[in-house]
């Protein structure tokens, strides 16, 4: 079971906690405000009241050691800089994602040590632009990609000794032999960010390098164990 | 007699042309919305000026020949304003059919000089109004026998009131302030009164003064309560001293009043000034989007449609939001987006082809979608909801579009937990951060797409990566992958052998650049 805090029960962290596979994932809600436990209390969630101004209270709950990621979901930037503060020092590793309130908070969390900030307005701003720009690919992509169709991005990690392995990215044409789109890689030896593959430069795939793919989830399924077998 | 007249209001009423010119009359006259009445009163506003030149150089000098023929053509054309302006006035001919409609349905007989009686009061109504006044004064006195009126031909100036916004706003103060000035009138009239009768008492020539009529003691009166004081004339006696103390002081104060009160109209007015000129700017915009709502949400779309040079308003019902939006000089309305009128004025059937709701209250984005589908029936409207449960009610309300900032966010914090790679990448493609961006390219008809096999298009050499094809064609419907979105059909990764209908969209993968280049170039195909 990997362990996931979230921190602050609202819309936000109710929408992510709906979609979590809760065979996988052990959630603890920690809420600070007595209306909203009582409330998440009352949906049975598993919800927790400390203050998280107190180091302690965080150790409690076992920030230190055993948690897979936390979600920083509090309505108040203040209140987030100050929580991924508190968590930063005492764990350097732990991943944390946050949600961002008010404009220009962005670089605070970043600074206070966030891995990654989701701003939900800046999303939902975006979306409205492409349907009024692009209605039909933005539908589209809504009902496949980021919706109910079985269209799925994946990542997919090439292991040592598979037969990928040393091959050119731009000679891979994954949309004939596999039906997948590569949408782009992230090259181990030039760090950790993704470059799109737009064919623009070339990567020699290695063990380690995790390429992200677009497609049927079926197609997807068959390409990793395809990989995976070496 | 009576057959004739019901018979022309009738033919009136249907012919075409009437209208039409009628219509061409009023669009060129009247209608603030039209283009070609602010270049009439621009044309208008140079002839008064030119005329009232004339007149001046007249004083002391000889008009020449072409001098005089100017100002018959001036005058002519003053004329013909002042016929057509009676003429559009009122609809002679709709009187005449309602007074027989009338008549025929009660049983009454049908009296000429009745109609005649409505119709006349109806254009002197017309003549009275004080616009129409200044209109004939500034005619009649080049009527040669009316010579002695010359002086009313400076009525041509105030013939500008008609033709600028600001002088007519200017009027529209002072009579929003009337009950006020009127007040302040009544007060300083009798001021005058008291001090001019005192003067005269004290100040007579048989007492030494120079007053010798009342009239001096009464234009004394009104320079020193002006404060303007020429010293002229000036009080001697000790009494005569003593009311002229009163009355600076008093008219001190009512100088001090007076302006005021003036001061305070116009900061009264000045959000209607400011207002007049975002509608007058709104006016020359021909397609443009409603935004309600100027929160994160709604600034983030304007930046957006700022960057893609469109055009857009703003409504929002906070005043911090309209101070931030005037600072970056965006379109802002203050005022309350669920109101029939505030939607009317900011152009939702002139030219708005999307409202968007966007503020954080479930409410007001009812309210405001539902009022704009009242309003506009093929409107596009794209609305922002907080909580699940009320996605229903929007659509009901009629938005076309429901997007729910937090579940996108809540599915993309979920994305992150089990693939961080793919979520960068989903990230990085819906925020467009690194120019990376999935966008559309239309196959039109006659473009060098039409007809091409997806293998013939060479994606890879310009940079792109095809993702799909969306396509209502029914003859695709052989290939693969394919997902189908309402009417439409989404074929992902088409084969090799794929050709492009008229009419398909393909989406790609891309930098903006090479999007924006393949863009252009199947536009320039299209137009050889």
């Amino acid at each position: 079971m990997k362990k996931i805090v979230i921190f602050g029960y609202n819309r936000l962290s109710f929408e992510a906690m709906s979609r979590l596979d809760l065979s996988i994932y052990e959630i603890l809600i920690v809420e600070t405000d007595k209306k909203q436990f009582e409330l998440a209390k009352a949906h049975d969630f598993n919800v927790i009241y400390i203050d998280f101004h107190s180091d302690d209270d965080l150790r409690a709950i076992g920030i230190e050691k055993d948690i897979t990621v936390i979600f920083c979901f509090f309505p108040n930037d203040a209140d987030n800089v100050f929580l991924i503060l508190s968590v930063r020092a005492l764990n350097k590793k732990i991943p944390i994602i946050t949600t961002v309130e008010t404009q220009g908070a962005a670089e605070k969390l970043l600074a206070a040590g966030a891995n990654k900030i989701i701003d939900p307005y800046e999303i939902c701003g975006r979306k409205i632009y492409e349907l009024i720009k692009k209605p039909d690919m933005t539908h589209i992509l809504d009902h496949t990609v980021f919706g109910r169709h079985d269209l799925n991005m994946a990542e997919v990690e090439i292991p040592a000794g598979c037969y990928l392995e040393g091959k050119l990215v731009n000679d891979l044409n994954l949309d004939e032999t596999a039906n997948l789109i590569l949408i782009g890689i992230v090259d181990k030896k030039l760090g950790e960010n993704l470059h799109f593959s737009l064919g623009e430069k070339q990567h020699k795939i290695d063990a380690g390098d995790i390429l992200v793919v677009m497609g049927p989830s079926r197609d997807i399924r068959l390409f990793k164990k395809e990989v995976s077998n070496v | 007699m009576k057959r004739f007249l019901i018979y022309s209001a009738y033919t009136l009423k249907t012919s075409k042309r009437y209208t039409r010119s009628k219509r061409f009359c009023y669009n060129l006259l009247e209608n603030p919305r039209n283009q070609m009445k602010s270049r009439f009163d621009v044309f208008m506003i140079c002839l008064v000026m030119l005329s009232v030149f004339l007149l001046i150089y007249e004083v002391d000098g000889e008009l020449g020949q072409l001098g005089k023929v100017f100002e018959h053509f001036v005058v002519s054309i003053f004329v013909i304003e002042y016929l057509i302006r009676g003429w559009l006035y009122s609809d002679s001919h709709k009187i005449i059919i309602e007074y027989y409609e009338k008549s025929d349905y009660l049983n009454t007989p049908f009296r000429s000089s009745e109609v005649f009686k409505k119709i006349l009061l109806k254009k002197l109504h017309y003549i009275f109004s004080p616009v129409a006044i200044i209109d004939l004064l500034a005619i009649l006195p080049s009527y040669r026998p009316l010579r002695f009126l010359r002086i009313f031909l400076i009525f041509r100036l105030f013939k500008l009131f008609r033709y600028s916004n600001s002088i007519k706003l200017f009027a529209d103060v002072l009579n929003s302030k009337r009950f006020e000035l009127i007040t302040l009138l009544v007060f300083i009239g009798f001021l005058v009164f008291i001090a001019s009768i005192g003067l005269y008492l004290f100040e007579n020539e048989a007492k030494e003064g120079e007053i010798l009529p009342l009239y001096d003691a009464f234009y004394w009166a009104i320079v020193t309560l002006s404060t303007v004081g020429y010293g002229d004339i000036a009080p001697k006696t000790v009494e005569g001293r003593l009311v002229a103390m009163a009355l600076i002081i008093s008219g001190l104060g009512a100088l001090s009043f007076f302006t005021s009160i003036i001061v305070a109209a116009f900061s009264e007015k000045m959000y209607i000034l400011r207002e007049n000129r975002t509608y007058a700017e709104l006016d020359h915009y021909d397609e443009f989007v409603i935004i309600c709502g100027f929160g994160r949400v709604g600034q983030e779309i304007a930046k957006q449609l700022k960057n893609d040079k469109m055009q857009f308003i703003v409504i929002d019902k906070n005043e911090n939001n309209i101070k931030h939006a005037r600072h970056q000089n965006i379109l802002a309305i203050h005022d309350d987006a669920s109101q029939n009128e505030v939607l009317l004025k900011a152009g939702i059937n002139q030219g708005a082809i999307a409202i968007l709701s966007t503020t954080g209250n479930d409410v007001s984005n009812v309210y405001i979608t539902l009022t704009s589908r009242v309003l506009n029936i093929k409107i596009k409207i794209i609305s922002r909801v907080n909580c699940d449960e009320n996605i229903k009610k929007l659509q009901q309300a009629g938005a076309d579009h429901v997007i729910q900032p937090f579940e996108i966010a809540g599915l993309l914090a979920v994305e992150y937990l089990g693939q961080p790679v793919a979520f960068e990448a989903v990230l990085g493609i819906l925020q467009g951060h690194k120019h990376v961006l999935m966008d559309t390219l239309v196959v039109y008809q006659n473009s060098m797409l039409e007809g091409l096999r997806i293998d013939e298009i060479n994606f890879q050499q310009r940079k792109l990566r095809l993702v799909g094809v969306i396509s209502s064609e029914t003859k695709h419907r052989k290939h693969r992958n394919r997902y189908q979105v309402k009417h439409q059909h989404f074929f992902f990764n088409p084969e090799k052998y794929f050709v492009c209908k008229k009419n398909d969209i393909l989406v790609v993968l891309g930098r903006d650049l090479s999007i924006e280049h393949f863009r252009d170039q199947i536009e320039k195909s299209r137009l050889k």
